[in-house]
């Protein structure tokens, strides 16, 4: 198992985020999470790279129970999982190479990753990347002056550049149109294809789930509605997620 | 969400720079831009320390490191007799009162002159208003390019003892300032309510004060309380050029070299200076609107309270004496007169001054960039919080102590020159800087760092790549900022002869020399709009 949740609650102030919530992943599925806000899908993706921690239950990550691991080990654990984030989280002063070089900081060492910023280390690595997702001329501008669609195409590229074997994307299409939403999860789709990779991904759009995922699993309150393979999920299943009350 | 701005986003408008945020477009040169001034910057720097001597000629003096012992070791034992803490606590009651009425009285001045300098104001009325603009804001260039200090010598002149010099000569400059940012605000808030209610048949004043002012309320609070904790400071060195007050008191301490007593005044400094500051603080990352009402209470008690303590004799404004001692110092200030070694010696010393400031802010800003790291909040084990804390308690200290007075410290052991000088406006800046830096990175975006920390990056990666680069813009806008008002208060180290423009004003102020006085002040005034122009296009480039 790539990924093994058990029973996990996670409680924000006084109101459960999750509550026995379990979430099989083997290596290789690509799973969506769908649900209306306020599931808990964020808190999901949250959980997989130790930035929440549940207050019970169990969260096993590539093999790692993350609730005994020493710093080290999670810092091993972190760099073999990559993540896409809606906002996209790249440092707008620094240069493209550097955000994307970023995506290798898990490995570097600290005395390597600091002389990379004065004098780019893998800039081959780095070119290849960007010319994946299709702006290697993009290398030495700085990220905050690219348009929004660069960007994320920058976000992707350091996804790529780190390699992981487990990709977390939190709502990557949500704040684009469908045309771009389409663009960006072919590109999604082709980094996970790469090396067979895992894919853990949430999403407002159910018909974008179904279509590009081989496992749908519907959320509501923090708990599983269902868990399906995405051949099996109907129409009447979304819409009785997405019901208001 | 927090109610208000930081405080690079209100500082920025002090020199009417567009304030960041939103996507790119026209952010100008890039990284050509950013090397170029870095180059620049420290170009400029090297020259300075070169020509200030540093490593060429001897400018520490090892006689005087007991004398400065002797000063420390007595900030163990301050003079804490019943009759010296009551004269303290007289001294600051007085510096409070020049701090709140000068305060209040720019925020009047603000409100008044904001709204009269505002876009908003003049806009879409018929032709011939828009020159009323241009002039509202040419008209407040001089009284924000001249210090406090400069505007008390020449109130004392015309006004005698009198407790409406000090507030006047903080209201004045601060008025200037606060209208600036204030009518920058104004603009900004305006769009669309404005001009829905100026349709519907709203008079000016009205639209302003129902789709305006509510919005910028909170902001315009808020850097009230920026000014007040800058008047506080500005209050006790007016206090050193003889307005009264803890200043005074501290000039006194000084020159009889009474050491404890000093520590009694600077300790009572800090605690004000903290409690301003607090103030400031908190109604800037917690400001709810109960807290920004109660405050605003709060300070109009303080106006009243500081009116009655200092009693001012608002008559002396309008009285026939004071027009006649303003007639005459006009008259024997008119025409400006360069120092004896001509206009040449004022161009020097305005270089002086130049230099000073550089290198003040050069001191001040690498050491507060190190501090500010430092001294952020929001450490995650105790002994990072305790280390934070006492290094924020350091930065107040820096601040407290005013810069003449640092400067009479610094030339117990350095040479007179403009090194000591600007080291002593080094160490001042170096406690505003720090703490204006370590607010910038308390107020930094977590998500970028916290990804690159998902992604495996260890806490020294995630420094270099993430803080860093997200607060290094602006570190350079504040150490810009400072530098523009470094180079006004050059004017009161100059004060205690560690030279340039401001100790050429002291030898003529002493020397009764009116037409010299008025030459300096102008030069003054030329290389502050000089520096304000230099310092605007350097941040242009670098956001």
């Amino acid at each position: 198992m790539v990924l093994a949740l058990r029973g996990v609650r996670v409680v924000y102030g006084r109101h459960p985020a999750l509550d026995g919530f379990d979430l099989d992943v083997a290596a290789g599925e690509r799973v969506a999470l769908v649900g209306p806000s306020g599931a808990g899908k964020t808190t999901v993706l949250r959980l997989c790279t130790g930035g929440v921690q549940p207050s019970a239950g169990r969260v096993e990550v590539l093999g790692h129970d993350l609730g005994t691991v020493t710093p080290e080990e999670l810092r091993a654990v972190r760099r073999r999982v990559g993540t896409v984030y809606q906002q996209l989280n790249l440092v707008g002063p620094l240069r493209v190479v550097h955000n994307v070089n970023a995506g290798r900081l898990g490995w570097w060492t600290r005395r390597r990753a600091v002389r990379s910023l004065v004098k780019p280390a893998e800039v081959d690595v780095a070119r290849a990347a960007l010319a994946r997702v299709g702006i290697a001329d993009k290398l030495h501008e700085r990220t905050d002056r690219l348009s929004g669609g660069e960007q994320q195409r920058v976000a992707l590229a350091r996804v790529l550049v780190q390699e992981p074997e487990l990709i977390l994307a939190d709502e990557p299409v949500s704040s684009l149109d469908p045309a771009r939403a389409e663009e960006v999860m072919d590109l999604l789709g082709e980094v996970v294809a790469d090396r067979g990779r895992t894919l853990l991904v949430s999403l407002h759009d159910f018909g974008l789930a179904r279509r590009r995922c081989d496992r749908v699993v519907g959320m509501r309150a923090g708990r599983v509605v269902f868990d399906l393979p995405a051949g099996d999920v109907t129409d009447e299943l979304g819409v009785e997620l997405y019901r208001i009350g | 969400m927090t109610a208000t701005r930081d405080l690079t986003d209100l500082t920025s408008r002090e020199v009417g720079l567009p304030v960041d945020g939103g996507p790119g477009g026209d952010r100008g040169a890039g990284w050509s831009g950013r090397r170029f001034w870095a180059l620049l910057a420290l170009v400029a720097v090297g020259w300075t320390l070169w020509s200030a001597g540093v490593g060429r000629q001897e400018i520490v003096n090892p006689g005087g490191w007991t004398l400065l012992a002797r000063f420390w070791r007595a900030a163990l034992d301050p003079q804490l007799s019943g009759e010296f803490l009551r004269r303290t606590w007289d001294a600051s009651l007085t510096t409070v009162a020049f701090a709140v009425l000068g305060t209040a009285l720019s925020v009047a001045i603000g409100l008044v002159a904001g709204v009269l300098t505002s876009e908003t104001w003049w806009r879409r009325t018929r032709g011939g208003r828009r020159p009323g603009w241009l002039a509202g804001r040419a008209l407040l260039g001089l009284p924000r390019g001249t210090h406090e200090a400069v505007w008390g010598l020449f109130l004392v002149n015309v006004l005698g003892r009198d407790p409406m010099v000090g507030v006047l000569a903080i209201a004045i400059p601060f008025g200037a300032i606060t209208a600036k940012v204030y009518a920058e605000l104004i603009d900004e808030a305006a769009g669309g309510p404005y001009d829905v209610l100026r349709a519907a048949g709203a008079g000016r004043v009205v639209a302003l004060a129902y789709a305006v002012l509510p919005r910028t309320l909170p902001d315009m609070v808020s850097y009230a309380f920026y000014r007040f904790e800058c008047s506080i400071r500005s209050a006790v060195i007016l206090g050193m050029i003889g307005a009264g007050g803890l200043g005074l008191e501290l000039n006194l301490a000084f020159q009889g070299l009474a050491y404890r007593e000093m520590w009694t005044l600077i300790y009572a400094l800090v605690a004000v200076s903290a409690v301003a500051d607090l103030w400031g603080a908190t109604l800037r990352r917690r400001g709810t609107p109960r807290r920004i009402r109660t405050s605003l209470l709060a300070g109009g008690a303080l106006v009243v309270a500081g009116a009655v303590h200092l009693g001012p004799d608002l008559g002396r404004l309008v009285s026939a004496r004071t027009r006649s001692l303003l007639a005459d110092v006009a008259a024997r200030a008119w025409p400006p007169r360069p120092p004896a070694d001509g206009w040449g010696g004022l161009v020097s010393r305005s270089l002086d001054t130049v230099e000073m400031s550089l290198l003040a802010v050069a001191i001040g800003g690498s050491l507060a960039v190190v501090a500010a790291f430092v001294a952020a909040r929001g450490g995650e084990t105790p002994g990072r919080r305790a280390v934070a804390l006492a290094a924020r308690l350091a930065l107040l200290v820096t601040r407290a102590i005013p810069p003449p007075v640092w400067a009479l410290l610094v030339l117990f052991v350095l040479f007179p020159g403009p090194f000591p000088g600007a080291l002593a406006l080094g160490i001042y800046n170096f406690g505003i800087l720090g703490r204006l830096m370590a607010e910038a990175v308390e107020n930094l975006e977590p998500a970028p760092g916290a990804a690159l920390a998902a992604l495996g990056a260890s806490p020294a990666s995630v420094f270099a790549y993430a803080t860093l680069p997200l607060s290094a813009g602006r570190f350079a806008a504040y150490g810009l900022y400072r530098w523009e008002v470094a180079v006004r208060e050059t004017v009161v180290v100059g004060v205690v002869g560690a030279g340039g423009l401001g100790r050429l004003l002291e030898q003529q102020r002493a020397a009764f020399d009116y037409q010299g006085m008025l030459a300096t002040v102008l030069a003054l005034v030329a290389v502050s709009v000089v520096v304000d122009l230099i310092s605007a296009s350097a941040r242009r480039a670098i956001r």
